[in-house]
């Protein structure tokens, strides 16, 4: 009977789980191309240089870098830290602090998402593509993680 | 006794009813937390877009060029020479290239051309070192302060513009074009200064390989047509954020990032003036800091 219990606990995940991971994928792959741009002088940026959508406006202003760290990079090391905490075997853990740290890393993200919007709307006067992506994933990744954290608290 | 088993089986029941009551109570308020949050974080996010939509974002300056202030013009002209040993060149990243060309002159003194625009953060940039370098050989008068293009990438740089601008010196000749203001009309950027046929001439024959890297880029730098430099020699983020006079400030303390950036890049200019100057004056190019930055020049082209 508990031998059943724990394999259906094994194969009953949920949708939440797998999207968690399927998003924190993909914002892994879109930060390292970020990141990638911010090393090479943002050279193959593929993204409009004019008006009001301008990657390398933003890429290359005071905002691209937080105390001297370039933002790309501490973007990809949130999403390599998200997909590490979505992968199956960390939300089938008995520990709280897979969840706990998910937590607070979507949380962080959020944050840092609206410093970055202020920014590119009041202070840099643009928008950067790839970076919206970024953050749009970051905003669903806060959802999906809240919203699963309400529907199974860590105690059950 | 079978009706004690009843009522024992109901009481349970019924706790367990209310049991599942509280947890369903709990789980759909534990929901309702999330998706509030979720609501709260979309409705900051589309609230900061509401106010930039409705006119609320930072309003740069992107009028035309003013006059720079005594203060600053005197800052630029009175770096003492230990703030330029201190800097030295080692760090500079670009110099300008010896070339083989006829000499570049004026009024019988050797000329440096300098042509640029207002809306290039490039030559925002440039134009620190190299009116600093220029500034150790004469003195300037009716010097701009102006800013890159707000649209452009490094936006809004703050610099110095030569539109307008006199120098008189009694070692060389300088001719600072400005052929655009920061301002845009349809696509492009409104003209400023027409550079004359024969500095049109020298820009068109020599800013292009291989007497430099890449053809037609500004800012094009002609030293007296023995050296000549395209484009900036450090990067403008350098400056980001910083007004006119934070950026003449920073070069007092040779430990600021401005100061190493503009301060080695004038250092490696002025080696190459004091080559046009026939190394005068010596109270300039006979320090160890110019006889070192000379190094760093590039070797002859073309």
């Amino acid at each position: 009977m508990a031998s059943t219990a724990q394999q259906s606990a094994r194969t009953s995940l949920g949708v939440i789980p797998w999207a968690t991971l399927a998003v924190s994928v993909a914002g892994l792959a879109v930060a390292a191309y970020l990141t990638y741009e911010h090393f090479t002088a943002g050279s193959t940026l593929a993204c409009p240089d004019t008006g009001v959508v301008n990657c390398a406006k933003v890429t290359s202003s005071q905002y691209s870098k937080l105390f001297g760290i370039p933002v790309a990079l501490l973007g990809l090391a949130f999403f390599v830290g998200m997909t590490a905490l979505s992968v199956p075997p960390m939300w089938r853990t008995a520990s709280p602090w897979p969840g706990r740290l998910r937590l607070a890393g979507v949380l962080t993200g959020v944050v840092f998402v609206c410093y970055l919007i202020w920014a590119e709307l009041f202070q840099i006067n643009a928008i950067c593509l790839w970076c919206t992506v970024v953050h749009a994933l970051t905003l669903v990744l806060f959802a999906l993680v809240i919203v699963r954290l309400a529907l199974v608290p860590p105690a059950s | 006794m079978a009706r004690r088993v009843e009522q024992k089986a109901a009481a349970r029941e019924r706790i367990a009813a209310q049991l599942a009551a509280q947890q369903q109570a709990e789980r759909r308020r534990r929901l309702l937390f999330a998706v509030g949050a979720v609501v709260l974080v979309l409705v900051i996010v589309g609230g900061l877009v509401t106010i930039r939509l409705v006119g609320g974002g930072k309003k740069t300056a992107t009028g035309p060029s003013g006059a720079a202030d005594s203060g600053l013009v005197t800052a630029l002209s009175s770096i003492p020479d230990s703030t330029f040993a201190a800097v030295g060149s080692a760090d500079v990243k670009a110099a300008p290239s010896a070339i083989t060309a006829p000499a570049l002159t004026a009024g019988g003194k050797p000329k440096v051309l300098y042509i640029g625009a207002e809306f290039c953060p490039y030559c925002a940039a440039e134009r620190w070192p190299v009116t600093v370098a220029l500034s150790r050989f004469g003195t300037f008068s009716n010097l701009g302060t102006t800013h890159s293009a707000s649209e452009d990438v490094f936006p809004n740089t703050a610099t110095l513009s030569f539109h307008g601008a006199t120098y008189t010196s009694q070692y060389l000749a300088f001719t600072g074009v400005e052929t655009t203001t920061n301002e845009m009309v349809g696509n492009g950027y409104k003209p400023l200064d027409t550079p004359t046929a024969e500095d049109q001439k020298t820009f068109d024959t020599y800013n292009k390989p291989p007497y430099v890297e890449s053809d037609g880029s500004i800012p094009f730098i002609d030293l007296g047509g023995k050296f000549v430099n395209s484009g900036a020699t450090y990067s403008p983020e350098v400056l980001a954020g910083k007004t006119q006079t934070q950026i003449a400030d920073a070069l007092k303390d040779p430990s600021s990032p401005i100061a190493k950036a503009v301060l080695s890049s004038a250092n490696v200019y002025t080696a190459a003036i004091c080559k046009l100057t026939n190394n005068q004056p010596a109270k300039v190019c006979s320090t160890d800091t110019v006889t070192a930055a000379a190094a760093k020049l590039g070797s002859a082209k073309g």
